[in-house]
């Protein structure tokens, strides 16, 4: 089948960066002392500073919904925005949803394990099960802006971000959507955060109060571990040239697969052309250890410039991908193509895309 | 493990010129590259592993939901149990939630359709897609909530770690050697139809030669306990699309699908089980738990599926619905059927068959596709048990009392789920396209 191009016409993110559409100023949060839940001493993390829903998308309502969805709700807002979308002129049966997560609503699925702790299973609280479904945030996203089409929700160890795009852009080119809202995101909560600490993965900065290094990166990162985070990028799809407007990146076609011939099977999907340009989507597993890097290199050559992995974004570990990408884009690289590569203990996903 | 070998059907129809001339005519099969076929399938269900087993249960009416007190303290109401489970392989007990093993026996039982070829799929960069909502929720007690780093500390590291839903698709994939693309889908109880049809989109894409698509979900007290919270649970064996329903039970197993295009199945000789003909999901957009009143997403699903497909309403033979038993479901299921078949000289046919063991939330999509096979297969409506009563329906057939057999060139199976998701799948006889109902 011949690959359509896709449009990347939005950008909306929160993150410890800010809530923002469009691209993302250029500054380096250090991790933040975690206050939510009690810990054993100093214990820190990429931390989405407190902000009302409402404050950035008026008349949102977010009080019974986890962290995750509301900001899926604010992300895809800002997202739309961004892409100068009026959706009151969109036929909203022919948009989809696509969401990547590593966890889902871990927030509100601690808080049916909590009602059970306290109460037993007989007499757990109804309100947090259906919202603590993985699916959730895609469906409110759906819901508040009245958006029909395919509404998917993926999960996929270290690249979940890349396989939604992949999917998103599928479904354009099958016909099944005239556009697309690409999310992926994931919280941090206190049983994410231990599960993390008991198995040892966390850097040193997570237990101590120094600033990063200048260029902490993200290999340095992986040596001794990783700094947890939390976000939701979000990026509207749509196929090329529909609409006159500005595109940040064309997504010309991807492959993500969990093993094997990683190397020769991007190349396959090159067909021969070498971008000058690799964006590593490193995924924060610790086994990761910059193999987005190594897989980039290889691939694309001594020549070719390598963004590395973003210390905050590799802390959303699966999920991590789009706001990767989208930090790559503020960054301004030159137009031409590009690849953008994830990595993970369980495989590699590779995405061909032409930066405006 | 028994595998359920079905009787080959490629080879005394791939050869039939009769049927190559339909096959020609037919516009979803005249081009093999755009075509996905089905070449095995594997199920663990309550009625045990193999798809014979599942053919056999369906076929006879035999009931699985029983009364079920030890599910968790105080639990009473009915449920389907998988029985006895063997672990994949010693020292693997806490590696694996119970929703990865049901579904690696699923992938085995799948895998072992392929007359011994399942080495060269394996080499060959087959890809894995499957759908889960429980994942591994069965393996967490309550007790990590006061203090997760203690209940990690004493043995629940490596059950969390089989949390994340992706987990069921490393399962099977790594348990299978299998090397392509591997994803997980959670769309709550439409996930198992998504796989298949997200599966199907990958296929033509040519991201993979062949995909496993399917659903795993196991029974445990998080889910049961959150639908008893909603007071979304009947007590007593479900009743769906009858006038006295009163809610749903749960049941678990996996159903894993072998997906590829017709072109690469013709060219190994495989046996094709049935022809995946469309596949569509919408969203509701309407509301978090509840579907829409008059089901409109449900019946834009069905028809963009038919569209796909090139098919009319005519044309359906049999509607393995979604029908849960809840009051809202059947509501909003009816006025879809209505909708969308309303215009049939005759009333579409349409059974629920997790009146024979629950709803399996995201496997349920995957194992009522292997049932929609087996009734295109055999031939075979299945009636929806203990529908006594059977809710108003314009142009609907409620099938009920014995198994009706006909000649079904393709039937639909349905799913949807919390958050106002929709899919559909249709299915199609191995050979023919052109069929009336």
């Amino acid at each position: 089948m011949t690959p359509k191009l896709a449009a990347i016409t939005g950008i909306g993110s929160v993150s410890p960066y800010g809530v923002l559409a469009g691209l993302i100023p250029q500054s380096h949060p250090e991790p933040e002392c975690i206050t939510a839940w009690p810990t054993a001493g100093l214990r820190r993390a990429f931390l989405v500073k407190p902000f009302r829903p409402a404050s950035v998308v008026p008349g949102l309502k977010t009080r019974r919904l986890d962290r995750l969805s509301a900001w899926a709700l604010v992300a895809s807002s800002l997202a739309i925005q961004d892409a100068a979308i009026d959706l009151s002129q969109v036929d909203r049966s022919r948009v989809a949803v696509v969401f990547a997560t590593g966890l889902g609503c871990v927030e509100l699925t601690e808080a049916f394990y909590q009602s059970a702790a306290a109460n037993g299973w007989r007499g757990t609280d109804p309100s947090p099960f259906p919202e603590g479904l993985a699916n959730a945030p895609a469906s409110h996203v759906a819901l508040w802006h009245g958006l029909r089409g395919p509404n998917i929700t993926v999960g996929n160890r270290g690249v979940a971000g890349e396989c939604a795009l992949i999917q998103a852009a599928s479904l354009l080119r099958h016909g099944q959507a005239d556009l697309a809202i690409v999310l992926a995101g994931d919280t941090l909560t206190r049983a994410v955060y231990e599960w993390y600490e008991t198995a040892g993965l966390l850097s040193p900065a997570c237990f101590n109060a120094e600033p990063l290094a200048e260029g902490h990166g993200i290999e340095r990162g992986f040596v001794r571990g990783f700094v947890p985070g939390e976000a939701v990028a979000a990026l509207v799809l749509e196929p090329a040239g529909r609409r006159e407007v500005r595109s940040y990146a064309h997504f010309k076609t991807g492959r993500w697969a969990a093993g094997g011939q990683a190397v020769e099977s991007v190349r396959q999907m090159l067909g021969g052309s070498v971008p000058s340009l690799a964006i590593c989507a490193g995924s924060g597993a610790p086994c990761d250890s910059g193999s987005a890097a190594a897989l980039a290199r290889q691939i694309s050559g001594p020549s070719a410039a390598i963004v590395p992995a973003d210390t905050i974004a590799a802390g959303l570990a699966d999920a991590g991908a789009l706001l990767h990408l989208i930090l790559a884009l503020s960054s301004r690289p030159r137009s031409g193509p590009a690849l953008l590569v994830g990595s993970s203990g369980a495989g590699c996903a590779a995405l061909l895309l032409e930066i405006a | 493990m028994t595998s359920g070998r079905l009787p080959r059907v490629t080879d005394r129809r791939m050869n039939d010129p009769r049927i190559n001339d339909r096959r020609m005519n037919d516009p979803c099969m005249n081009d093999p590259r755009k075509t996905i076929v089905v070449t095995g399938v594997g199920v663990v269900s309550p009625y045990g592993i193999g798809m014979d087993r599942l053919q056999a249960g369906v076929l006879s009416g035999k009931c699985c939901l029983e009364s079920a007190k030890d599910l968790y303290p105080g639990f009473a109401g009915c449920a389907a149990q998988v029985g006895d489970l063997p672990l994949p392989s010693e020292g693997t007990s806490t590696r694996y939630s119970r929703s990865d093993r049901l579904a690696m026996i699923a992938g085995r039982d799948a895998l072992a359709h392929l007359d011994g070829e399942g080495a060269a799929f394996r080499e060959s960069g087959a890809g894995v897609f499957m759908a889960s909502t429980v994942a591994g929720l069965s393996e967490i007690d309550p007790e990590i909530a006061g203090d997760p780093g203690a209940w990690y500390r004493h043995g629940g590291l490596a059950r969390a770690a089989t949390y994340p839903p992706s987990r069921v698709a490393d399962a099977v994939g790594e348990d299978l050697h299998l090397y392509g693309p591997r994803c997980a889908v959670s769309a709550a109880c439409a996930s198992g139809a998504m796989a298949i049809a997200l599966s199907a989109n990958l296929l033509l894409d040519g991201a993979a030669p062949m995909m496993l698509a399917g659903g795993s979900d196991a029974l445990c007290p998080f889910t049961l306990s959150g639908f008893n919270s909603l007071q979304a649970l009947d007590p007593e064996p479900c009743r769906p699309f009858d006038q006295n329903r009163k809610g749903l039970n749960l049941g678990e197993g996996a159903a894993v699908l072998v997906l590829e295009r017709l072109d690469a199945a013709l060219a190994r000789h495989a046996n094709v089980l049935a022809v995946l003909r469309g596949w569509a999901m919408t969203n509701d957009a309407f509301h978090s738990t509840a579907p829409h009143a008059q089901g409109n997403g449900l019946a834009d699903c069905m028809r963009l599926c038919m569209e796909m497909a090139e098919v009319s309403g005519e044309e359906i033979g049999y509607v393995n619905a979604h029908g849960t038993g809840t009051p809202l479901n059947d509501i909003a299921e009816t006025h879809a059927y209505e909708a969308v078949f309303g215009s049939r000289s005759r009333p579409i046919p349409v059974s629920s068959t997790k009146s024979y063991f629950g709803h399996c939330l995201g496997a349920a999509g995957a194992l009522e596709a292997a049932i929609t096979i087996v009734a295109v297969r055999c031939g075979a409506l299945l009636p929806t048990l203990r529908l006594t009563d059977p809710m108003e329906g314009s142009g609907v057939n409620w099938l009920r009392g014995e198994v009706l057999r006909q000649t079904l060139p393709q039937a639909m199976s349905v799913s949807a789920g919390f958050g106002g998701s929709n899919a559909a799948l249709l299915f199609g006889e191995a050979g023919f396209g052109d069929g009336r109902a």
